[in-house]
């Protein structure tokens, strides 16, 4: 076995998975999370797990390098996870609005009483 | 009817005490919130010793939530009017009565203290001038609304809007915004003249790139708010 993108790749997914597994266990990250980035581990060990799936992946879409395929498929799906995340953001920043309102309100109305 | 008159303030301790005392002056009948934005200088204490209730919020949230909270107090304590007068001292009081006026005769569901209804002593820098004609053009022609001077924060708001945006209100940048989603509501919207002066003290929480940003956001928020069919 030799050093080549297709085993750093594997080694790299299968590091990945143990560490968000890591991360649910020890209640760093909810499950609610871990779901996407588990999906995204299993997809990049088997994409890398040799050359025929991607290469047979890469003819289908005239890539004329196949590992520039793995680049691909990871850069799409940080730009869809950051996007899913700024939606995730803009929610509990409605939310932590709200909660500094009503607590400034109920502090007012302590103090009145 | 009771009326409440919020007052956002945000680092205004030069200015504060003489807005509320302005507000009392002008309208008696009137309750003054002063909803402290956050403030790192004195304006909660000058704000309760010149007799207005303080409501202080635990971190600072920008206008549009400062100014949702009045309307939230506004909801839960029962109030029929409230009054956007903000805490540097460039809404006059004095004006207060007229603006109300049409609320409380049922006649619009929210007036607006315009600068440019009819000509006033306020002159604007140009590029700021122009940020405005470029807003009014816009919302007219999304809207078909025709409102003159869109950024003017100096309003009045009946209950069926204290409720309306006790619900949703943008965080920042909230004046432009508002039009749009209150016109689409099938609100009335009615502009009367003021004058405004330029602010006695503190300082302008607009710098150019915040200008920028300011258009930038306003423009995007527009131009998607007027495609919503929800809500």
């Amino acid at each position: 076995m030799f050093i080549n993108v297709y085993t750093i790749s594997v080694l790299f997914s299968i590091v990945f998975l143990v560490a968000v597994i890591e991360l649910v266990r020890s209640n760093k990250l909810q499950e609610k999370y871990s779901i996407l980035w588990i999906l995204m581990s299993i997809i990049l060990m088997v994409l890398s797990s040799g050359p025929a799936i991607i290469n047979k992946l890469a003819g289908w879409l005239d890539i004329k390098n196949p590992p520039s395929l793995l680049f691909l498929f990871g850069l799409v799906y940080m730009l869809v996870y950051n996007l899913h995340l700024t939606v995730v953001v803009s929610k509990q920043s409605e939310k932590i609005t709200r909660l500094a309102q009503e607590i400034a309100i109920l502090k007012e109305k302590e103090k009145m009483q | 009817m009771k009326i409440l008159a919020i007052i956002p303030a945000y680092n205004e301790e030069k200015s504060i005490a003489r807005v509320i005392n302005q507000v009392k002056l002008y309208v008696p009948g009137a309750d003054v919130l002063v909803v402290n934005d956050g403030s790192s200088d004195t304006t909660a204490q000058k704000a309760r010793d010149a007799g207005a209730r303080v409501v202080n919020l635990p971190f600072n949230l920008g206008i549009g939530a400062a100014m949702q909270t009045g309307y939230l107090y506004a909801r839960y304590n029962n109030y029929d009017i409230a009054v956007q007068v903000d805490g540097d001292g460039q809404h006059d009081p004095a004006y207060i009565h007229d603006l109300m006026k049409p609320v409380m005769e049922g006649k619009a569901d929210m007036v607006i203290g315009s600068r440019f209804v009819r000509k006033t002593s306020y002159i604007p820098p140009v590029a700021r001038r122009a940020g405005m004609l470029f807003f009014s053009f816009l919302l007219m022609l999304l809207t078909n609304l025709q409102v003159k001077d869109t950024t003017s924060g100096f309003r009045v708001i009946n209950k069926r809007t204290i409720e309306y945006f006790s619900m949703k209100y943008p965080p920042d940048y909230p004046e432009v915004d508002v039009l749009v989603k209150l016109h689409k509501k099938g609100f009335k919207i009615l502009e009367l003249p003021v004058e405004m002066q330029a602010r006695k003290a503190g300082k302008s929480s607009i710098t150019p790139i915040r200008s920028v940003y300011y258009f930038v956001k306003v423009t995007i928020s527009l131009l998607i708010g007027s495609t919503r069919t929800f809500e």
